[in-house]
């Protein structure tokens, strides 16, 4: 592997490569890290602040032969560098974190070529995790309890639901983006709106698929709540929440926020999925498959083939043993023009076949940077 | 050594408080403080508390060595780092000390005692006696142990019966040092309870509070916000919120000689309790201009982090705090890669020390635990604007100045808002005189009765 390939064709190879591991069977361990090591070899040329990066490492791509030894760039580096090969005038779109006034967000940059893989990628996992019964094709009705991509064009969460939305659930009756865009950047759920969504699906029989991040799934629920109201949702709805709070809504744990949607919304919590995805990566992670059983034991995590999950050391560096904790670095393979090896900044336990998410290892990246000392305070307090 | 279960906080696992229980206790206290307490003299207290602090400095002190033994497990710090901190605290605490921070807070120790004039009181012709709370309450908030011994102290020189109400896990030491007293003076250990329980239970506290006479607290802002809005009217509140604390090292200072002395004086400071206290240096401001730039400096202290670590090694860290240093040091090392001013040095194979040198005056919370950013800056004015974000939140700064140049720097810190200036290395070894965040730590917890005399007429 002495040349460089080029971007878009190996872009291809990752295509085909997803689609040949989508049903989640055939682990190509050769193929993941052929193509891992090209990416980072052409990432390596192409991606300037990423090269100096591995270069300080003393790592670089004529030596690496495992795609375990690529180097991660911590995601938080999104927001200070152009972690892109993209030129400017080949962007056409660019995803940022969540983000408000005060702080800068990361920036993931994307071309066609880019953008066309995402969608596949995130399209086949989607459908794996939300979809295993092909019910989109069915009559299902698709609420997201987020802006739609005009009103929030550079979030890759909206992107994501208007993509893995089925062309054939079309009219506002069988697809609806339901918040509005706050001036501060948050997003507001249009409770009315989202309301008389799910009620008109009662009425016709229809199942419901609810997308949307954890504090938007509260707010919805609080509004049923203050009406007193209780819908039962047809069979076969579910639900897909993603992401923490930040602030946005009170804290819920996840057992209380199941409890609740059942409760409030007739969704049984076997057909509660919990996907884990950032702007920073092209593939997502879930937690469950709608409407199987529940398993023991805390949710865990698993990307796709084409996006491995590692939970490293703090101090080594290596991978911990399965039941330990550390910080979970991913290989995603859908990332071609930006970096591929990204570690998160989140805390998990390596399971055998995923992670549990502990949450976001405190004081660091934004929240840590932008909070004032008496909201940092752990054990050090008092002189 | 066997501890009997004398406090609350002494029974394994916990008792099962309750309020009425909490109410009782406070009775009892302020009965045995009318007995044991009101009428000794500020000379017999300050002898008393000055041998158990020389006591504890014994290395085989049966105190001390539980402390060294259990502490490590339960507080997270090494053996040495304990060890350390518990020599500069309980070295602070002499004769001498009390009678100093005495003096200072009342005018004279004898005004604890009867009313008495000083010079200023007899021209206006009266005298004057300064009374400690009936019940003072402590409810304390972090891991460091010299705060919550410090607030015992005071409050025995205040004569106040005195209830204490430790953050969960955090009484050991506070404990022990009681339990030291009670053994040279069990009438006034009796005076004194310490319990431990989650912040927040209610009823627990609302059964406290409404005992309290006055109440000292340290802790997060919003801990402290809500205990105060629970506080009865007629009781007084004096409150430690969260500081920061910051080291300054003049260019002068960057020299061959000066350099390994004020480095190793900066990692001490950084060591100490792990850079979790509030007088710990969360960032140094380092002038540029002189011999070495301070990105010598930086290196400098980084060789110090190290060869600290040998000796004073930092305590495991739990993983998520693990977790957060290593995030920090990905980010810089991406721009260390990429920015001409950016370097990081770290421990090998572990997170123990973290030091950065990066051409961003802002100030920014270090996540403790010995991680610090070196930040070249022009001078003092420059420094200031960084550290705008937190005005009015510095405690103290460590100084490394010549001394042509310390009135000059110390004027201008204090009238920022500055409370505590010290020299770099003495940091977490405030003298017991220590107007705490700029208050009389002491004066605070009396309140004074004057007697305007009637011998005119």
């Amino acid at each position: 592997m002495n040349r460089t390939e080029p971007l878009a064709d190996l872009a291809g190879r990752v295509k085909a490569f997803i689609r040949c591991t989508a049903d989640g069977v055939a682990l190509c361990e050769d193929e993941f890290t052929a193509l891992a090591l090209r990416l980072f070899q052409a990432q390596f040329e192409q991606v300037e602040p990423y090269r100096r990066f591995c270069l300080q490492r003393g790592v670089g791509p004529e030596a690496t032969t495992r795609w375990q030894s690529v180097p991660a760039v911590p995601a938080e580096g999104f927001k200070e560098f152009e972690l892109t090969a993209l030129a400017p005038e080949e962007r056409v779109r660019v995803f940022h974190s969540s983000a408000t006034s005060t702080h800068r967000p990361s920036r993931h940059f994307h071309g066609p070529g880019s953008l066309e893989l995402y969608e596949v990628s995130l399209g086949a996992w989607f459908e794996r995790h939300l979809l295993p019964d092909a019910a989109g094709e069915t009559g299902m009705r698709f609420l997201a309890l987020t802006p739609d991509s005009t009103a929030a064009p550079h979030s890759s969460l909206v992107h994501m639901f208007e993509a893995v939305i089925p062309k054939s659930a079309a009219g506002p009756d069988r697809r609806c983006f339901a918040a509005r865009v706050n001036p501060d950047g948050g997003w507001r759920l249009e409770a009315k709106q989202a309301l008389g969504f799910l009620r008109n699906a009662v009425d016709a029989g229809d199942p419901v698929c609810l997308l949307g991040p954890a504090f938007s799934h509260v707010h919805l629920l609080e509004a049923l709540e203050a009406g007193g109201e209780a819908l039962r949702l047809p069979m076969g709805s579910r639900l897909m929440e993603t992401g923490g709070y930040k602030g946005r809504s009170r804290e819920v744990s996840r057992r209380e926020l199941h409890a609740w949607i059942t409760r409030r919304l007739g969704i049984a919590p076997e057909w509660i999925v919990g996907e884990y995805g950032m702007s920073e990566l092209g593939s997502q992670a879930y937690n469950h498959v709608a409407g199987q059983a529940l398993r023991d034991g805390p949710p865990v995590f698993r990307f796709p083939p084409w996006g491995r999950a590692r939970v490293i050391s703090p101090d080594t560096g290596d991978e911990v043993a399965p039941g330990a904790t550390g910080l979970v670095q991913v290989f995603d393979l859908a990332n071609v023009w930006s970096v591929m090896a990204v570690e998160t900044g989140d805390l998990a336990r390596r399971f055998d076949d995923g992670f549990e998410l502990l949450g976001r290892a405190p004081a660091t990246g934004p929240r840590g940077c932008s909070l004032m000392p008496s909201d940092l305070v752990g054990k050090g307090e008092g002189p | 050594m066997m501890l009997p279960d004398y406090f609350l906080a002494d029974v394994p696992g916990g008792p099962v408080l309750t309020p009425q229980l909490v109410t009782d206790a406070c009775i009892t206290l302020k009965q045995n403080r009318t007995r044991h307490l009101v009428d000794r003299t500020t000379a017999e207290l300050i002898e008393l508390l000055a041998r158990v602090a020389g006591d504890w400095l014994e290395p085989d002190n049966p105190f001390r060595r539980r402390a060294l033994e259990e502490g490590p497990g339960v507080m997270g710090f090494s053996r040495e780092t304990l060890n350390a901190g518990l020599d500069d605290f309980f070295g602070s605490v002499t004769e001498e000390s009390l009678r100093a921070l005495v003096t200072q807070d009342v005018g004279h120790p004898h005004r604890l005692e009867r009313p008495l004039a000083t010079e200023q009181d007899t021209h206006e012709g009266r005298r004057a006696l300064a009374v400690g709370p009936e019940l003072l309450v402590h409810v304390t908030g972090g891991v460091l142990p010299n705060p919550p011994m410090t607030s015992l102290m005071l409050g025995l020189l205040a004569r106040s019966a005195q209830f204490m109400k430790c953050a969960r896990g955090t009484s050991l030491v506070p404990r022990l040092f009681a339990h030291s007293l009670r053994e040279v003076a069990p009438k006034l250990a009796a005076t004194i309870e310490i319990a431990e329980w989650r912040g927040g239970d209610e009823p627990l506290e609302a059964a406290l509070l409404a005992q309290a006479n006055c109440v000292t607290a340290t802790g997060r802002d919003t801990t402290l916000a809500s205990l105060r809005q629970r506080l009865p009217v007629p009781a007084r509140w004096v409150s430690y919120g969260h500081r920061v604390s910051v080291g300054y090292v003049t260019h002068e200072m960057l020299s061959s000689r000066m350099l390994p002395e004020i480095v190793q004086a900066a990692a001490r400071d950084v060591a100490a309790w792990d850079q979790l206290g509030c007088l710990s240096p969360q960032a140094f401001y380092v002038e540029s201009g002189g011999r070495f730039p301070p990105e010598h400096f930086a290196e400098a202290l980084a060789g110090a982090m190290e060869k600290t670590e040998r000796v004073q090694p930092a305590g495991p860290p739990a993983p998520e705090t693990a977790a957060a240093i290593a995030a920090r040091r990905r980010i810089y090392e991406l721009r260390a890669a990429n920015l001409s001013h950016t370097r990081l040095w770290q421990s090998p194979g572990s997170t123990a020390w973290t030091v950065v040198h990066e051409e961003d005056p802002d100030f920014k919370p270090s996540c403790g635990h010995r991680f610090v950013p070196v930040k070249p800056v022009a001078n003092l004015t420059e420094a200031l604007k960084g550290l705008d974000p937190v005005r009015g939140q510095v405690s103290t700064v460590g100084l490394g100045a010549p001394g042509p140049r310390e009135t000059e720097l110390v004027t201008g810190f204090a009238r920022w808002g500055v409370t505590r200036i010290c020299p770099l290395g003495r940091m977490q070894i405030p003298p017991l005189s220590w107007r705490h965040d700029g208050r009389p730590s002491l004066g605070d917890l009396l309140l004074w009765c004057d007697w305007e005399s009637s011998a005119r007429w």
